[in-house]
C-alpha cells in the first residue's frame, strides 16, 4: 500500500518535480511529520463522509436542496434522511475545511493516494441523484425536443414538450426559456434522448464524470509541462467543494467546457497552435464563455494559428448548427444578452448593492458591469502583449465574468479553476479560492438562526 | 515586487475586502430576516391555534420596511384552498413572536391582492389595503420581488 506522505521533494516518479516537502525521510520522521500524516487521514475522511452524508441523505428524494427527479438512486434511499440545509451546510463547511487543510499539506500526498481520494469522491456523487439544481432536466427536455418531438430547442423551451415525462423536472423559471447552449452541446446531448428519461439521466451524469475526469488528466499534464506540482494541481480542482458537489453533483455541462478549455490550453503548450484555436471554440460552442481564452491564446502566439483554427472551427459549428437548428442555433449572443439580464441573490453585484442599501440591482448597474468587465479585459489582454501570462489573463478574465455576473451560480465559479491551478501567477488560485469561499459563507445564513 | 504588481495586488485586496464585507453584511441582514419571519410564522400559529404546515410570509421589499404579512388557511387543507387569514407582523422579535396589528381575509384559491382581500381589521384600514378602492389606489403596497427578474436556479 502506498504512503499517504509523499517522499520528501524532489523528481516525482513521473518525472515531475514536486516541491520540497520539510521533514526528515520516513525512517526518521518526525513528530511534525506523523503529525502531518494524521491529519491529512483525517481530512480525507472528513471529504468522504461528508460527500456520502449529502449523497445519502439527498437519496431519499426531494427536498428545498434536491430537485424532483426520476428515481436513480433508490438504493441508497434507505439509509439517510431527507436532506435539509442544515445538514448539507453542515456538511459543506467540513468539506471545505478539510480541503483546505489538504490544500495546505497537499506537498504531503502521494500521487497514488491524491488519484484514490478524488476518485472515490467523485464516484460518491456519481452514484447518487442529482444535486442542488434542475440544469440538467432542461439539457435532458432540450435533447428530447429535438430528436422525440422535432422541435427546435433554440426557438421553443420546455413547455412545447409539456406532456413529455422530463417536463415536470424542469425548473419552473425555465419551463419558456428555449436553450442558451452551443449547437456543439446540444448535439452531443442528442444521442441521449432517445435512452428514456433515467437512462438520459445516467448519461448526463457519466458525460460530467468523464468530462471532469478528462479535465484533470489534462490538468496534470499542463501542470507538469509548466513544472507546477501535478499532485496539488489536480487535487485543487478534483477535490474542490464546488466542483465535486455543485458541478459533478448537477451533472453540469461547465465541466464540458472546462474539459474543452483545457484541451485548448494543452494544445497551446504543445505548440500546436491550430487544434488550440479550434478547442477554443469548440469550448465556446458548449458554453460561449470559453470564448474568453482566445484573445489572450492569439496575444501571446502572435501567430495565425490559433485565429486559423478557431476560424475554421466557428466555420464548421456555424454550418452544422445553422444546417440542424436554423440561425437561432448560432445566435449566441442573444442567448448571452439574455441570460445577462438575470440577477441571482447570490450574485456579488446583488450583495454590493445590498451593502450600500438598495434592494437589488438596476439596469443602469448591468450597463457599468459590463463596462468595468471590458476595462478588465482590456488592461489584462495590454499585459498579455507585454509579456504576462496568457493562461492566468484567461483565468482573471473567466473569474471577473462570475464576480460582474448578477446571475452568479455555484459552478460558475469553476470556469477558471483548471487555468489557476496551472497559471504562473499564484495570486488568481488564491483569487479564486476567495471568491469560491465568499459563495459558500453566503451560504450559510439558514445555519445562524435558531432552529424552528 | 515590481510597482506595478504591488498596485495589482493591492486593488486585487481591495476588491477582495470590498465583496467580503459584502458578503459578510448580506449573511447578517438575511440571518435577521430568516429570525424575523420564523417569528412571523410563530405568530400566526399562535394567533389563529393552527399549527399549520404552509403558512406563506410576503415581504415588504419595495418599502424597506420590516412589515411582513403572513397567511394561512383558517381549516385544514391544501394551501390557498381554503379561507385565508393574512396577518400583518410588525415591531421587534420578542419571546420569538412580534405584533400582529391588523390582517385580513381571502377566498380560497386567491393570491394576496387587495381586490381579493376582505373583512380588513385591525391597522389594515379598507381604505388602504381591502377591495377595489385599495387595488385602485395602490399596486399591492406590502409584497414585493427584487427589482429585476430572479429565476430559481439554473443555466
Amino acid at each position: 500500500m502506498d504512503s499517504v506522505v509523499g517522499s520528501s521533494g524532489g523528481v516525482a516518479g513521473d518525472g515531475a518535480v514536486s516541491p520540497p516537502v520539510a521533514g526528515r525521510p520516513r525512517l526518521g520522521e518526525s513528530a511534525v511529520e506523523r503529525w502531518a500524516r494524521a491529519l491529512i487521514v483525517l481530512c480525507a475522511l472528513v471529504l468522504l463522509a461528508a460527500t456520502l452524508e449529502i449523497v445519502i441523505d439527498a437519496a431519499v428524494g426531494h427536498s428545498p436542496l434536491i430537485p424532483k427527479q426520476p428515481q436513480i438512486a433508490g438504493w441508497l434511499s434507505g439509509v439517510g434522511v431527507r436532506l435539509g440545509y442544515r445538514t448539507f451546510l453542515i456538511a459543506l463547511l467540513a468539506f471545505t475545511g478539510a480541503y483546505a487543510v489538504m490544500l495546505g499539506l497537499v506537498g504531503r500526498i502521494s500521487k497514488r493516494w491524491a488519484i484514490v481520494l478524488i476518485g472515490a469522491l467523485q464516484l460518491i456523487v456519481f452514484v447518487g441523484p442529482i444535486l442542488i439544481s434542475t440544469d440538467v432536466f432542461s439539457y435532458i427536455a432540450y435533447a428530447r425536443m429535438g430528436v422525440e418531438h422535432a422541435i427546435n430547442p433554440y426557438t421553443h423551451g420546455p413547455i412545447a414538450i409539456k406532456h413529455d415525462a422530463v417536463y415536470q423536472y424542469v425548473g419552473h423559471d425555465w419551463k419558456h426559456v428555449a436553450t442558451a447552449y452551443g449547437p456543439l452541446y446540444t448535439l452531443l446531448s442528442y444521442p441521449l434522448a432517445p435512452l428514456g428519461l433515467k437512462g438520459a439521466v445516467w448519461g448526463m451524469k457519466l458525460m460530467a464524470l468523464l468530462a471532469s475526469a478528462g479535465t484533470l488528466a489534462l490538468t496534470w499534464r499542463c501542470a507538469k509541462i509548466r513544472e507546477i506540482d501535478p499532485v496539488a494541481a489536480v487535487f485543487a480542482v478534483g477535490a474542490n467543494p464546488l466542483w465535486v458537489i455543485y458541478g459533478l453533483g448537477g451533472a453540469h455541462n461547465d465541466l464540458i467546457m472546462t474539459l474543452l478549455m483545457m484541451a485548448a490550453v494543452s494544445f497551446a503548450f504543445a505548440g500546436r497552435d491550430i487544434p488550440a484555436g479550434a478547442s477554443v471554440v469548440a469550448g465556446a460552442l458548449v458554453k460561449a464563455t470559453a470564448a474568453a481564452l482566445l484573445p489572450f491564446m492569439v496575444l501571446y502566439r502572435r501567430g495565425l494559428g490559433p485565429i486559423l483554427g478557431a476560424l475554421a472551427a466557428l466555420a464548421l459549428g456555424a454550418l452544422i448548427g445553422y444546417a440542424v437548428f436554423g440561425i437561432h442555433g448560432i445566435d449566441v449572443v442573444a442567448a448571452l444578452n439574455r441570460d445577462a439580464a438575470f440577477v441571482s441573490t447570490d450574485s456579488f453585484p446583488t450583495e454590493l448593492a445590498h451593502l450600500v442599501g438598495k434592494p437589488g440591482v438596476f439596469p443602469i448597474d448591468h450597463d457599468l458591469l459590463k463596462g468595468a468587465l471590458v476595462l478588465i479585459v482590456g488592461y489584462l489582454m495590454w499585459r498579455t502583449w507585454r509579456g504576462y501570462d496568457w493562461v492566468a489573463a484567461s483565468g482573471w478574465t473567466l473569474l471577473a465574468i462570475s464576480v460582474t455576473s448578477t446571475w452568479l451560480l455555484p459552478w460558475y465559479t469553476l470556469w477558471g479553476l483548471p487555468l489557476a491551478v496551472i497559471a504562473r501567477d499564484r495570486r488568481l488560485f488564491a483569487a479564486t479560492l476567495v471568491i469560491q469561499g465568499l459563495f459558500i459563507a453566503h451560504q450559510i445564513s439558514p445555519l445562524l438562526v435558531p432552529v424552528a | 515586487m515590481s510597482r506595478g504588481r504591488l498596485i495589482e495586488t493591492t486593488l486585487l485586496i481591495l476588491a477582495g475586502v470590498l465583496l467580503a464585507i459584502a458578503t459578510v453584511n448580506d449573511v447578517v441582514e438575511q440571518t435577521h430576516v430568516n429570525h424575523r419571519l420564523i417569528a412571523d410564522l410563530h405568530t400566526w400559529r399562535v394567533y389563529t391555534g393552527h399549527d399549520y404546515k404552509n403558512v406563506s410570509t410576503e415581504q415588504d421589499l419595495y418599502g424597506h420596511t420590516t412589515r411582513d404579512v403572513v397567511c394561512g388557511n383558517t381549516t385544514p387543507g391544501p394551501p390557498k384552498e381554503r379561507i385565508q387569514l393574512c396577518l400583518q407582523m410588525t415591531g421587534p422579535v420578542i419571546d420569538g413572536r412580534r405584533a400582529a396589528r391588523g390582517g385580513w381575509y381571502l377566498p380560497p384559491k386567491s393570491e394576496d391582492e387587495p381586490a381579493a382581500r376582505y373583512g380588513c381589521f385591525g391597522s389594515a384600514t379598507p381604505a388602504r389595503y381591502c377591495g377595489k378602492d385599495a387595488a385602485s389606489a395602490t399596486e399591492n403596497p406590502e409584497a414585493g420581488t427584487s427589482p429585476e427578474t430572479s429565476p430559481e436556479a439554473g443555466q
